[in-house]
């Protein structure tokens, strides 16, 4: 009786499934995130998946490409001359 | 509070909440242009409006304040090029997107070829999900900055960034089916991870 208690206080796979890339993402609860990194323990498919998702953000992370100096350098100036109250003519609506 | 300030507080306020976003900014530009010019002249334009709107600005989260900025100048961008933009993008793939119950995780295709068949099915993800992905994997957003910037509720981020991962996910599935490559769970066993302990299935 206390091991079905147990069994039905864990999530299921689809329960899991759901909130996975929430829990990768660090954007859910700690109860819940308990609860899936204890299931993850014990599910070999849905550690697996967890895998699959965890090399698919590790590698769209390694994408990003360091701004250009120049660019950067522009745009401090152009923040600068903005500082300074050099302000251009054109005028954008506003916000 | 609305504090009107003279020119040196508003270039200090500027420095301080404005300047350190620069980067920021640009990243998030090029995500939202794919094009470095665009995003050049998309960052100063947010950073004009920035310096008209900072004496208004009560200097708490200065880069949510500067994603919303950026969103309604990027949204007067695109106006300018393409007027007709008032139909909701998610429900052209409402019915697309439906979640995947436990597809077989071993059929995902892994190195050396991962990241190539990663890169097409990132490159051919529809515009409203490679953007949120290009946000929040690529340049490291949060949901909610990323909702900032979208002008969208964090769980529309939250669907629209899941649904894309798991297109790639099942595109990655996909190239494994059609090639020779390494079945995801021999070459985490290799690693030592978690296949190693399953038996041949």
């Amino acid at each position: 009786m206390l091991k079905l208690f147990r069994r039905r206080k864990g999530l299921s796979c689809d329960q899991v499934l759901e909130v996975l890339q929430s829990y990768l993402d660090g954007e859910i609860d700690a109860g819940t995130a308990n609860k899936v990194a204890a299931h993850l323990d014990e599910c070999t498919d849905c550690d697996l998946e967890a895998g699959v998702y965890d090399r698919i953000r590790t590698s769209l992370a390694a994408r990003v490409e360091p701004v250009d100096a120049g660019v950067m350098s522009s745009l401090e100036s152009f923040g600068a001359r903005l500082a300074a109250g050099d302000i251009p003519d054109s005028d954008p609506d506003e916000t | 509070m609305v504090l009107l300030m003279e020119r040196p507080q508003q270039a200090t306020a500027f420095e301080r909440y404005v300047v350190p976003e620069i980067d920021v900014l640009y990243r998030t530009a090029r995500s939202l242009t794919r094009n470095n010019a665009d995003a050049e002249d998309l960052v100063q334009d947010t950073m004009l409006r920035a310096y008209r709107a900072i004496d208004r600005f009560d200097g708490r989260y200065p880069r949510a304040w500067l994603l919303t900025i950026m969103r309604n100048a990027n949204i007067n961008r695109v106006r300018k090029k393409t007027p007709d933009l008032l139909d909701d993008p998610d429900a052209t793939f409402e019915r697309s997107a439906e979640f995947a119950d436990h597809v077989d995780p071993e059929a995902v295709v892994v190195e050396p070829v991962f990241d190539a068949a990663l890169e097409t099915a990132f490159e051919s993800l529809p515009d409203i999900f490679h953007e949120v992905v290009e946000l929040v994997d690529v340049n490291g957003l949060a949901y909610a900055e990323a909702a900032e910037v979208l002008g969208v509720p964090v769980g529309t981020v939250m669907s629209r960034l899941h649904r894309a991962r798991r297109r790639m996910r099942d595109h990655l599935a996909a190239a494994a089916a059609d090639g020779d490559t390494v079945p995801f769970r021999q070459q985490r066993a290799a690693l030592g991870g978690a296949g190693e302990t399953e038996g041949a299935s």
